[in-house]
């Protein structure tokens, strides 16, 4: 559905994307993480056309997004990281603006404002000035939507969203990725990332340090699944049994064995301790946050 | 060229600047400045009350001039720089960056010809009821003057905004412009005939018009408006070296739509690789 081709955009001396290849298959939700300036939102606004790349091409269903502009934009739909219109034109105003740019019939805008994800109740025949940071946020997202576009590209889309309302847009954005919509988004917040994304890039300095899937990144990083084991004392020798059960690292602290091991290895960990005489009074998983995988991506490029 | 697109935005600028109130405020001190001017145009003879169309816009030309730019230039560069997120949402649109470019312009355009028809319009209402409708259709004319020269500067506020980007500094340049235009550039033109032989000089001068739009407009609708007795002999010469009267306002509404297009076309190719 998309793909962009060794893509690198430079500021004069600055390189904010440098030489970054990926592929986004038709229905995916692809996550564009990283730090602030890591070239994330360059590099989604070279995808949607804003910002012509300094080398490299972007191709949208085969379409070049620079030299096929119009045809490709229609395939999308875009909401930027902060959400402006002109205050003195209503929320309905604003939708028939781009209803009659996009020359679609003005019969989705009914459809799309009555969407109980956007709540408009009392507020569409408002001035936008009357609205408040997370409503305009609202408005650009129901603009995004009216196209009914295959693609949705969105720059930080619950950044100015309160707890309640970034929960339900998480789960707007959930029924349009069931709908098969491919969704393009960039980040800071995590939780938006584990829960929706299929694939994650990783771009530290504008650099693409990984391409995988949550599952895949969690699973390839030797810091993966951790799991506590307390015994009533430290002993060597059951140590031992759990590196030879599978565990990538065994730590004692206190009573307490700290194993470092893929997850479906636990339980076969957990027996081995006992056979060699291990009496487990507890034990406890702790799972990597996507954080820790994150930070760890920056550290070792950094 | 899609021009549904360009339709679309123009009529959405125009309702953005009827609610922001610019169009109405410029009515209403078109409207004011037409009245007060043809009642105490006499003021310094003596007298006052409702003169007609040819000296009223006689008196009213020197206003129109300082005034027109300065209202095109501003209300095109709060159009043209508007906020970046506003405009990324309108770019990331399948329309392209000329359409947009052009629907704002003719969108401001529209603005100022409905300021300009209602201000104008209404003043001319009352003379013509006051002082009789004799001029009455040089006057037109010369509304039609300032509406190009309104187009001149709209196009050179799209090129200073293509230039410029962020809206405090394109400011700073149309204000430089303006001076330039309306203040310094006649004094350039007279300082640089110092230098120049009789004969060079007056050839420099007339052809410095062109350099002008301000000073275009000026002549051109002198010329309308009974020219030949207002300009004397240095009006004379100006037609003679123009090639007649007719050629030489021909030649002035030429030169305004150079004014108008080429600052456009300009602005339009440097927008076209820019980041929005």
């Amino acid at each position: 559905m998309i793909q962009v081709n060794h893509l690198t955009k430079t500021f004069g001396e600055f390189t904010a994307v440098n030489d970054v290849s990926f592929e986004i298959k038709p229905g995916e939700t692809f996550a564009l993480l990283g730090p602030n300036g890591s070239g994330k939102t360059t590099a989604l606004k070279c995808l949607v056309g804003l910002m012509p790349p300094t080398a490299g091409e972007i191709k949208v269903d085969g379409l070049d997004v620079w030299k096929d502009a119009r045809r490709a934009k229609s395939l999308m739909s875009y909401l930027p990281q902060y959400v402006n219109f002109h205050d003195n034109l209503t929320a309905r105003e604003v939708m028939q603006f781009y209803c009659r740019l996009r020359k679609l019939p003005e019969t989705r805008i009914e459809k799309v404002m009555s969407g109980p994800q956007f709540h408009f109740n009392g507020f569409t025949d408002k001035p936008v000035q009357q609205f408040s940071g997370g409503m305009l946020q609202r408005l650009g997202l129901a603009v995004a939507c009216l196209p009914d576009a295959p693609i949705l590209l969105l720059d930080e889309p619950t950044a100015s969203l309160d707890p309640e309302r970034a929960i339900q847009f998480r789960e707007f954005l959930t029924t349009l990725k069931q709908a098969g919509k491919t969704i393009v988004f960039t980040s800071h917040v995590l939780a938006d990332v584990e829960q929706l994304a299929d694939r994650v890039a990783i771009l530290v300095q504008g650099k693409l340090v990984a391409l995988e899937s949550i599952a895949a990144l969690r699973e390839g990083l030797m810091l993966s699944s951790q799991m506590r084991v307390v015994l009533p004392q430290a002993d060597e020798k059951l140590a031992e049994a759990a590196l030879v059960a599978g565990t990538r690292e065994a730590v004692w602290q206190g009573n307490s064995l700290l194993i470092t091991s893929a997850p479906e290895t636990r339980m076969d960990i957990l027996a081995a301790i006992k056979t060699a005489g291990g009496d487990i009074v507890r034990f406890a998983t702790e799972e990597p946050s996507l954080e820790d995988i994150y930070l760890n991506y920056i550290r070792k490029e950094q | 060229m899609d021009i549904n697109a360009v339709i679309t935005i123009a009529k959405q600028e125009l309702i953005i600047n009827i609610r922001n109130k610019w169009t109405l405020i410029f009515a209403g001190v078109f409207s004011v400045l037409v009245l007060a001017i043809s009642y105490f145009g006499l003021l310094t003879a003596g007298s006052i009350g409702f003169q007609g169309f040819t000296r009223t816009s006689a008196s009213l030309l020197n206003l129109v001039l300082y005034i027109v730019p300065l209202v095109a230039l501003v209300m095109g560069t709060l159009s043209f720089t508007s906020e970046k997120s506003a405009s990324e949402l309108l770019f990331a649109q399948p329309v392209t960056r000329g359409e947009i470019w052009l629907g704002k312009l003719l969108g401001l355009f529209a603005s100022m010809l409905t300021a300009t028809l209602i201000g104008f319009g209404l003043g001319g209402f009352v003379i013509a009821m006051k002082a009789g409708t004799a001029g009455a259709l040089r006057y037109p004319l010369f509304v039609g003057f300032a509406l190009l020269l309104a187009l001149a500067f709209l196009s050179l506020s799209a090129l200073i905004a293509a230039l410029c980007q962020r809206k405090n500094r394109a400011f700073g340049v149309v204000m430089f412009l303006w001076f330039f235009f309306v203040l310094f550039y006649d004094l350039l033109v007279i300082g640089g005939t110092f230098f120049l032989k009789e004969r060079t000089a007056n050839h420099f001068i007339f052809a410095s018009l062109f350099g002008n739009p301000v000073d275009m407009t000026r002549v051109a609708s002198l010329m309308v408006l009974n020219g030949k007795e207002i300009f004397g002999v240095a009006g004379a010469a100006l037609t003679k070296f123009l090639g007649g009267e007719v050629v030489s306002i021909l030649l002035l509404v030429l030169g305004l739509l150079v004014w108008i297009v080429a600052p456009f076309l300009l602005s339009q190719r440097l927008l076209k690789r820019q980041d929005i």
